[in-house]
């Protein structure tokens, strides 16, 4: 590695860190800054009570010591805290506990979007303007333009209720079926879309003609050297596909009762249970900071010609 | 192409053999109430899903229960039988509980009465900062460092209350009053993992799934373990109600407590005999500010004149209101409209409908007729109210100078569309009022803060009896959202009280609210004798609902779903569902 690329990925690793520190900050004082608190509910505790509770869990210190604590246990201990609505069990285990779940689910729907995407991508652009392709592209289109709640709606109403040859709800292995297929056909559908269009734009390249031209077979000419160069794009969009599907599982974890990190995550706003939003809310800006910076090294790694400053 | 085809029919076919086929067989259900549970401490639990799920799991001296009659009832559960109490010569009352033979935690040790006095002594105090703390607030020495309950020995459970209560025998079966050891509950966590779970109930937490799914199952240490039927109970855990229904349409829930509004309809005709709509104790009402001006510009009224002329206008608006366009057009859940805030299902010592009773009227239950009839007749006599207060433009039908308000609600589509309804009703006499919806934990900060003009509210009882409607009223009370008593109104002396036809030491005129309401109440709680009781909480709701700031629009309704499949279910009117001895068929 040469020590410019090195220099390179120290500097974005620093600003990741800032990123993350950046968005600590600013969400623990908006948090803050909302009306309402974690002790409030419909039926009012008693002023002492909540007093006590506000004690217990420091928060009636000024909100720069509780700021200072907080960032301290994070940093040095990886200390998250007590929830402060789940009495008795902790951030990190309920962040654990969700991640195992929904690191499967995107993992997974990377993956099938990832594989699928490319593979009907190519063959798209091989058989550009033909009946596959155009098949090919009106699906796409149609998976793209579908946001995942009404795709998940549907494959709920046809595979859980109409034909029920898949669990509705995602407390069981097959559960994740539906769940994984909903998350997956945005991507997948973007993937190939982006594969046949880069496909095209490399097939039409001189050094794919001098290679026909030289008499390469065209197996060696498709995985060689097109397929290869025409996947830059579709690493670039690894990045914005996390987020998307990061994203877009707190919407298809509430449609099929999955037990993933989103739905803790949102509860935990509406709850003002202040030590969960910032637990994951930390966990998932890391994720997205750490999946974009492996996206752009691997964006350099494939393609020695792009300049990173 | 066939290939396609072909190989996409395997794969579903694959499919199809992972997934469950057989959904339920005779020993098990499996059933949806809500998402997660906040707590499953019996101490910490103020929801109705947690306490559905602690009844199943632990046993109180006392527990709800259906008779040969199948109407529900209070028995004894760990205690031999509910004591009389012995009145005191100070007043407060003495029980004495004897706990049954053979009483065990599900870990085999023995329960002994130090467990619910350590568990009654925890529940009520301060440091642990349980929601439902108050709930022992009839026992005397609440609010001090301990409550006046001791074991007098493994056996013998003695609490005094600060004087007698008609509900107590019902408190006693509220999950708040069930035992909890303490060597359990020195672990923060014990109340989140199986493992650490000790209860003393029907069944044990066997599994719990975060998010996802909580099991119990048959309790063999349980002292009535030959009369539980159902061995293995799961409860799943989602809030999604369109979830629910899928579950519950491809069979694999027998129960789901929760349905989409939109879909009402629908399933009610598709599943006639498994849609259920069920009694639920609450009201679902429109509160005003009781410090909001809502006099026209220019007005001279001032002080208490001030005030009554706001109670007219205000009991005027209530009745401009179509309470049963709202609940069959809107709720579409069964609900029943309501003239009074006492919720329908509380009861008068002799067992008829408190809501019925309440008002002067003979003609109709409440403080208005809220039948369809009288809905035109109600809605002139607003009119010819409101005109003594406004000018009325007749040509257009309209009053010109009702300054706006705001009504502010909690983000949820019926919510908003109760509010929208609101609103058209007040515009088409040319009342402007602007809806405002705010996210549930800021809905209940500004709410409590008095800094709104009307809003959305609803109470649901806690128990079966009249007062946990009217204590929440006073001016010291953390649910006080309307500020009787608080700001301006603290000093507006426009009630009056007279007590002395019932033999009691009260007559207040023009009195303030603290000189009236909060005596009341007071009064209320200290009373030993329950004709008495029950006639001066009817005049509680009388002063409240004299003050126009309660609108109520409608008695609440618990609507689910479920298998009819399943025999031997019910549940009771706070909303727990008791599952223990059912058998599917």
């Amino acid at each position: 590695m040469s020590p410019k690329t090195l220099k390179y990925i120290l500097k974005r690793i620093g600003l990741a860190v800032l990123t993350v520190w950046v968005v600590i900050t600013v969400t623990f004082f908006v948090m803050h800054a909302v009306p309402g608190g974690p002790f409030m509910s419909e039926k009012a505790v008693s002023p002492a009570a909540q007093a006590a509770l506000e004690a217990k869990y420091g928060l009636d210190k000024p909100l720069m010591v509780q700021y200072i604590t907080y960032l301290r246990d994070v940093v040095t201990k990886f200390d998250f805290g007590p929830s402060l609505k789940q009495r008795g069990r902790m951030v990190i285990d309920v962040i654990r506990d969700g991640m195992k779940t929904s690191v499967k689910l995107g993992v997974v729907a990377a993956a099938v979007a990832g594989a699928i995407g490319i593979v009907l991508g190519a063959v798209a652009a091989l058989r550009r303007n033909k009946l596959i392709d155009k098949i090919i592209m009106v699906i796409t289109t149609a998976f793209v333009s579908m946001p995942s709640f009404i795709m998940g709606s549907l494959l709920l109403a046809l595979f859980a209720i109409r034909w029920a040859i898949l669990p509705a709800n995602g407390a069981t292995p097959q559960g994740l079926i539906l769940p994984i297929v909903t998350l997956a056909l945005y991507p997948m559908a973007y993937i190939t879309r982006l594969t046949r269009s880069s496909m095209l734009d490399v097939l039409g390249q001189d050094y794919i003609r001098t290679a026909k031209a030289k008499g390469v077979s065209g197996v060696k000419i498709i995985f060689g050297h097109a397929l290869k160069n025409s996947l830059i794009p579709v690493i670039t969009y690894f990045g914005p596909m996390l987020a998307y599907i990061v994203t877009g599982s707190l919407v298809v974890e509430q449609i099929f009762a999955v037990p993933g990190i989103g739905r803790a995550f949102v509860s935990s706003i509406t709850n003002r249970d202040y030590p969960m939003v910032m637990g994951t809310t930390i966990v998932l800006a890391v994720l997205i900071v750490v999946m974009n910076l492996v996206s752009d090294i691997l964006y350099k790694v494939v393609d020695p010609r792009i300049n990173l400053d | 192409m066939k290939k396609i085809l072909a190989m996409a029919l395997a794969l579903i076919m694959v499919f199809a053999l992972a997934a469950p086929a057989a959904f339920a067989d005779g020993s098990s259900i499996a059933v949806c109430l809500a998402s997660e549970p906040d707590t499953l401490d019996p101490a910490l639990n103020s929801a109705v899903d947690g306490a559905t799920l602690v009844s199943h799991l632990f046993s109180g001296l006392a527990k709800w229960a259906q008779d040969e009659n199948g109407a529900l009832v209070i028995v004894p559960d760990a205690a031999e039988e509910l004591v009389e109490g012995v009145v005191n010569d100070d007043g407060t009352v003495t029980y004495t509980y004897t706990l049954r033979d053979g009483l065990l935690w599900s870990d085999g040790q023995p329960v002994t009465a130090g467990d619910f006095a350590f568990a009654w002594q925890r529940a009520a105090s301060e440091a642990l900062g349980a929601d439902y703390g108050y709930m022992f607030e009839v026992v005397d020495g609440y609010g001090t460092d301990a409550l006046n309950v001791q074991a007098i020995d493994d056996k013998t459970l003695e609490v005094t209350l600060a004087n007698a209560v008609s509900y107590w025998n019902e408190l006693l079966a509220f999950p708040t009053y069930f035992p909890v050891r303490e060597d359990v509950v020195a672990d923060e966590g014990w109340a989140t993992d199986p493992a650490t779970y000790v209860s003393n109930g029907a069944y044990t937490m066997t599994g719990w799934e975060h998010n996802s799914v909580i099991t119990l199952e048959k309790n063999a240490n349980f002292v009535d373990a030959d009369t539980v039927l159902m061995d293995k109970i799961e409860f799943y855990l989602s809030d999604d109600a369109n979830n629910m229904v899928a579950n519950f349409k491809n069979g694999t829930w027998q129960l789901i407590d929760d349905v989409p509004t939109n879909e009402m309809a629908a399933l009610k005709a598709e599943y006639p005999d498994e849609y259920v709509v069920a009694g639920q104790i609450g009201t679902y009402y429109v509160c005003w500010n009781v410090n909001e001006n809502i006099l026209p510009e220019g007005c001279e009224l001032t002080g208490v004149e001030a005030e009554n002329a706001r109670a007219e206008i205000r009991n005027a608006i209530s009745l401009l209101f179509d309470r049963n366009y709202i609940v069959e057009e809107i709720g579409q859940a069964g609900q029943v409209p309501a003239s009074s805030f006492v919720a329908m299902g509380m009861t008068n010592p002799d067992g008829s409908q408190f809501y019925q009773t309440a008002g002067s009227s003979d003609d109709f239950d409440g403080y208005y007729d809220v039948s369809e009839d009288a809905f035109e007749a109600n809605f002139d006599q607003a009119i010819e109210v409101l005109k003594k207060y406004y000018d009325f433009d007749e040509a257009s039908f309209t009053f010109t100078n009702f300054p706006s308000m705001t009504y502010l609600y909690n983000t949820s589509e019926g919510h908003k569309a109760i509010g929208e309804y609101l609103q058209s009703a007040l515009a088409g006499i040319g009342i402007t009022m602007n809806l405002e919806n705010q996210e549930w934990a800021t809905f209940l900060n500004t709410r409590k803060n008095g800094d709104y003009s009307i809003a959305r509210n609803g109470w649901l009882a806690d128990y079966n009896d009249p007062i946990c409607f009217l204590d929440m009223w006073t001016t010291a009370s953390g649910n006080n959202d309307v500020q009787f008593g608080k700001g301006d109104h603290a000093d507006v002396a426009a009630y009056s009280l007279d007590l002395t036809d019932l033999g009691i030491d009260v007559n207040v005129e023009n009195g303030t609210w603290a000189d009236t309401y909060d005596v009341l109440i007071k009064t209320i709680k200290g009373c030993t004798d329950n004709e008495v009781r029950y006639e001066l909480m009817h005049r509680a709701e009388d002063l409240l609902m004299s003050t126009g700031c309660i609108c109520p629009l409608y008695f609440y309704t618990d609507t689910y779903m479920i298998s009819k499949d399943v025999d031997g279910f019910f549940s009771n009117p706070l909303g727990y569902k008791y599952f223990m001895y059912c058998t599917i068929g």
